[in-house]
C-alpha cells in the first residue's frame, strides 16, 4: 500500500468521525477556551466573515496556506476548510475523507478564534469531495475558494466546489503551463459571469507595474505615443538554470496592453529562445508591433516576476522609449523616457513586491469579479 | 391527554417565543412591512433507515411537514399570548393555523413540490437511492422531500409569504428559521461597494450548533467602501456553558407536573390536517411522482424554481 501523508494532529487538530463530532468537538473546543477566557476575564470572541476553502495536493502547499489563514485572521476570520488531496495515495488504497478540526487563536491578539478544518482525501475521490465540504460551510457567509496549483477544468470536484463559490482565487505565478492554463481561467471566467468572482494573485503582483506604464502616458505630449507603439518587450525571472519557465505575469501585462489598446493577434504566440516567445500583434490602424516576452536571470526575484519593460514607440517623426527596470534593486524601479536617443525623464520608486499572504488578504475584501483582468485575460486567449 | 410533538421540546424552539415575546426590539418588526419572507429548513442527512415500513406510508408530508415545519411555522408567525400558559398559548398557535391558505386545485402545482432522493454521496460517503432502500417498494412514489409556499392569511402576514422545506439526504443536519427582511429603502452607496451585501436576516437555529445570528451588511476595512454581510452570532453553548436538556425529557417532566403548554392540542392537529390533507390528496390524483434529487444536494431542481420564481433563493443553509 502507497505511503499516505501522515497528519501533524498538534497543527491540524484531533480528527473527527464526520460532520456532526466535527462539530460537536468545535463546540467543545470554543467552550474551553471560552471557560479559560473567562478566568483571564478576557473574553475571545469567535469570529467568522468568510469560509474559505482551500484546495491543495500537497501537505506543504496545505500548511503554507493554512498559516497564510492565521496570519489574516484578524482581518478576515474565517472558517476555514483546507482540503488536501492526497494523490501519494491514490491507487490502491481506499477511497475515505478524514476531518480534522482545530480552533487556532489569530497570530499577533489573543481575543479572536477562528476555526480551521482540514479535510483530508485518500484515493480518487472526485465524485464525492463536494460532499464532504458542503456541510462544513457556515451557513449565509460568502464562499472563497483558494485553488493552489493548475485547476483542473473538467474535474468534477472542481466544478461542484465551483457551485459553491462566490469568489475563486488562483495564483497563475503555480500554472505548469501557463499557456494552456491561461486560457482555461479564461473560459472559467466566461462561464463565470454573474456566478462568481474570479481573481489571480499574479495579476495582483502586476498592479505596480500597470500604475507605472499607465503614468508614462498621463502626460499631455507623451499620450501621442500610445497610439504608435511599435514594439514591446516584457523580461521576467527564471532560475539559474533557466529550467522553471513561468511567463503568465509577463503574458497577463501583454494581454492587459491588447485589451486596453484595442491591438489584435498576427500571428499566434510562438516559442524563441530560452523559453521565451516572440510574435506580432497588429494596431488598431494595422502596424504591427513585434513583441518579445524574455526569461531573464536576476537575482533576488521569484520566478516568474516582471523584470523590466520595455516600450518602443513613434509620434510623428519623434521616437520614443518608455522603460521600466527593477533598478537599483529588485525593491526598486526606475522609470526612464528616452526621446529621439535622449534621455528626457527618469524616477526611482520602491517597488512592493507583497507576499502571499498579503495578496490574499487583499482579495478576500472583495466579492465580485475583476472586469478589466477579465478583458486581459480575454485578449491573451485570442493571441494564444 | 399529551400529544408530544418533540421539537416543542427543545431548547432553542422554546427560544422563538422568549425571543419574540420577552424582548421589546424584535417584535415591532415582526410583520409584513418588514419582513420580506421566511424560510423554514428542516434538512437531514440521513436517508429512510430502518423505518421503510412506515416512511413508504407517510412520507415527508406527514413525517416533518404537519407535525413539525407547522409548529415552527406557528410559533414564529403566531400573535403574543396573553400569558404564557397552556391554553394562552395554544389558542394563537390554532388562531394562526387557521389562517393558512389551503393549496389546493391549480395552487398545487406552483406552491408545492415533492422529490424524492436517488443514489449520491453524503460527507464524503456513498449512499444508496432511495427506491434501493430495504423495504421500499422499487417504483415508489413517496416523497422524501417536500419545499412549500405558504400564505397567512391574517393582518400581520398579508403578502408576506413563507417558505417551508424538508428533506432526507440533504447535504448537511440543520434545522433553522430565517426572517429575511426587507432591503433598505434608498440605498447610498455605489453599486460596487454593494457587491457583498445582502438583505439582513435573523436566523434563529435549532440545531446543530444552537443559537441565533443576525446578518448585517458592515464595512470592509479597507480604503473606500466596501460592504460585507456579516453575522453577529449567539452561541447558546459558548454562552451558557451547558448542553441544551434532552428535548423528551423536558417534554416528559412538564406532563408529570400537568403544563400542557408545550403540548399539541386536538383543534391544533386537526387545523395541521386540514391544511395538508388536500395536498397529500392532490398528488395522489396527480399523475407524476416526486422529483428525483440526487443524495446530498439541496432538492430537485423544481424545489429552486418554486422560489426563484419569486425572486428569492434558498438559503446556504
Amino acid at each position: 500500500m502507497a505511503q499516505g501523508i501522515v497528519i501533524d494532529t498538534m497543527f491540524w487538530g484531533a480528527r473527527a468521525e464526520g460532520v456532526a463530532a466535527l462539530e460537536r468537538e468545535l463546540a467543545r473546543l470554543r467552550r474551553v477556551q471560552s471557560a479559560h477566557a473567562r478566568e483571564l476575564v478576557r473574553p475571545i470572541a469567535r469570529a467568522s466573515v468568510l469560509n474559505l476553502i482551500v484546495y491543495a495536493d500537497r501537505e506543504e502547499h496545505a500548511r503554507r496556506a493554512a498559516r497564510s489563514i492565521s496570519e489574516l485572521a484578524l482581518r478576515h476570520p474565517s472558517r476555514a476548510i483546507v482540503v488536501l488531496a492526497d494523490r501519494g495515495s491514490r491507487e490502491g488504497v481506499e477511497r475515505r475523507i478524514e476531518m480534522h478540526c482545530q480552533l487556532p487563536i489569530a497570530d499577533g491578539a489573543r481575543q479572536v478564534s477562528y476555526e480551521q478544518v482540514l479535510v483530508r482525501a485518500k484515493g480518487d475521490v472526485d465524485d464525492r469531495l463536494a460532499s464532504a465540504v458542503i456541510p462544513l460551510l457556515v451557513p449565509d457567509l460568502p464562499v472563497f475558494l483558494w485553488w493552489t496549483g493548475t485547476p483542473p477544468l473538467g474535474s468534477r470536484s472542481f466544478g461542484d466546489l465551483l457551485r459553491l463559490t462566490d469568489r475563486l482565487i488562483v495564483d497563475s505565478a503555480d500554472f505548469a503551463r501557463p499557456e494552456i492554463t491561461l486560457p482555461t481561467i479564461a473560459r472559467i471566467s466566461e462561464d463565470a459571469r454573474g456566478r462568481f468572482g474570479l481573481t489571480d494573485l499574479n495579476w495582483t503582483r502586476l498592479t505596480p507595474w500597470r500604475e507605472i506604464a499607465t503614468s508614462f502616458f498621463d502626460v499631455p505630449s507623451w499620450r501621442l505615443f500610445l497610439e504608435g507603439i511599435t514594439g514591446l518587450r516584457v523580461g521576467f525571472a527564471v532560475d539559474m538554470d533557466g529550467r522553471d519557465i513561468h511567463p503568465s505575469q509577463a503574458l497577463l501585462l501583454v494581454g492587459w496592453l491588447a485589451s486596453h489598446l484595442g491591438w489584435r493577434p498576427l500571428e499566434t504566440l510562438a516559442p524563441s529562445e530560452a523559453g521565451g516567445l516572440l510574435f506580432a500583434i497588429a494596431r488598431p490602424d494595422g502596424a504591427r508591433i513585434m513583441v518579445r516576452v524574455r526569461p531573464r536571470f536576476e537575482r533576488g526575484l521569484d520566478e516568474g516576476d516582471i523584470s523590466g519593460i520595455r516600450i518602443q514607440a513613434t509620434a510623428g517623426p519623434q521616437q520614443a522609449e518608455f522603460v521600466v527596470k527593477r533598478q537599483p534593486s529588485p525593491r526598486h524601479q526606475t522609470a526612464t523616457v528616452v526621446l529621439d536617443g535622449e534621455k528626457r525623464w527618469e524616477r526611482t520608486m520602491p517597488l512592493p513586491s507583497p507576499a502571499i499572504v498579503e495578496l490574499i488578504g487583499e482579495e478576500l475584501s472583495i466579492l465580485g469579479s475583476d472586469r478589466t483582468y477579465e478583458a486581459a485575460l480575454g485578449a491573451l486567449v485570442e493571441l494564444a | 391527554m399529551f400529544r408530544i410533538d418533540h421539537y416543542l421540546g427543545k431548547e432553542t424552539v422554546q427560544n422563538i417565543l422568549v425571543m419574540r415575546f420577552s424582548n421589546g426590539i424584535f417584535e415591532p418588526i415582526w410583520n409584513r412591512q418588514y419582513v420580506d419572507h421566511v424560510q423554514i429548513t428542516v434538512a437531514e442527512t440521513i436517508g429512510v433507515e430502518e423505518r421503510a415500513g412506515y416512511y413508504e406510508q407517510a412520507g415527508a408530508m406527514r413525517d416533518i411537514v404537519q407535525n413539525h415545519l407547522l409548529q415552527l411555522l406557528a410559533l414564529v408567525s403566531m400573535e403574543p399570548p396573553a400569558a404564557f400558559d397552556d391554553k394562552a398559548v395554544r389558542d394563537e398557535k390554532v388562531k394562526v393555523m387557521r389562517a393558512l391558505r389551503q393549496i389546493a386545485g391549480e395552487d398545487l402545482s406552483t406552491n408545492a413540490t415533492r422529490g424524492q432522493y436517488t443514489s449520491g454521496f453524503i460527507e464524503g460517503a456513498p449512499v444508496p437511492g432511495y427506491r434501493e432502500e430495504n423495504g421500499v417498494a422499487p417504483d415508489s412514489r413517496t416523497e422524501t422531500y417536500v419545499a412549500l409556499k405558504l400564505w397567512v392569511d391574517n393582518w400581520r402576514w398579508e403578502g408576506t409569504p413563507f417558505y417551508l422545506r424538508t428533506g432526507k439526504r440533504l447535504p448537511k443536519q440543520s434545522t433553522e428559521i430565517a426572517i429575511q427582511f426587507r432591503v433598505a429603502p434608498h440605498q447610498l452607496f455605489s453599486r460596487e461597494a454593494l457587491g457583498g451585501l445582502e438583505p439582513n436576516a435573523l436566523v434563529l437555529r435549532i440545531q446543530p450548533d444552537e443559537g441565533i445570528s443576525l446578518r448585517f451588511g458592515a464595512k470592509v476595512p479597507v480604503q473606500g467602501i466596501r460592504i460585507r454581510a456579516v453575522n453577529m452570532d449567539f452561541d447558546y453553548g459558548a454562552s451558557f456553558m451547558v448542553d441544551a436538556p434532552d428535548a423528551y425529557e423536558t417534554l416528559i417532566l412538564d406532563a408529570l407536573r400537568g403544563d400542557a403548554t408545550l403540548f399539541t392540542r386536538h383543534d391544533e392537529v386537526d387545523q395541521q390536517w386540514a391544511f395538508v390533507d388536500p395536498i397529500i390528496k392532490g398528488w395522489a390524483d396527480a399523475p407524476g411522482g416526486p422529483a428525483p434529487y440526487a443524495a446530498g444536494t439541496w432538492g430537485p431542481g423544481e424545489a429552486d424554481e418554486l422560489i426563484e420564481r419569486d425572486g428569492r433563493k434558498w438559503r446556504k443553509a
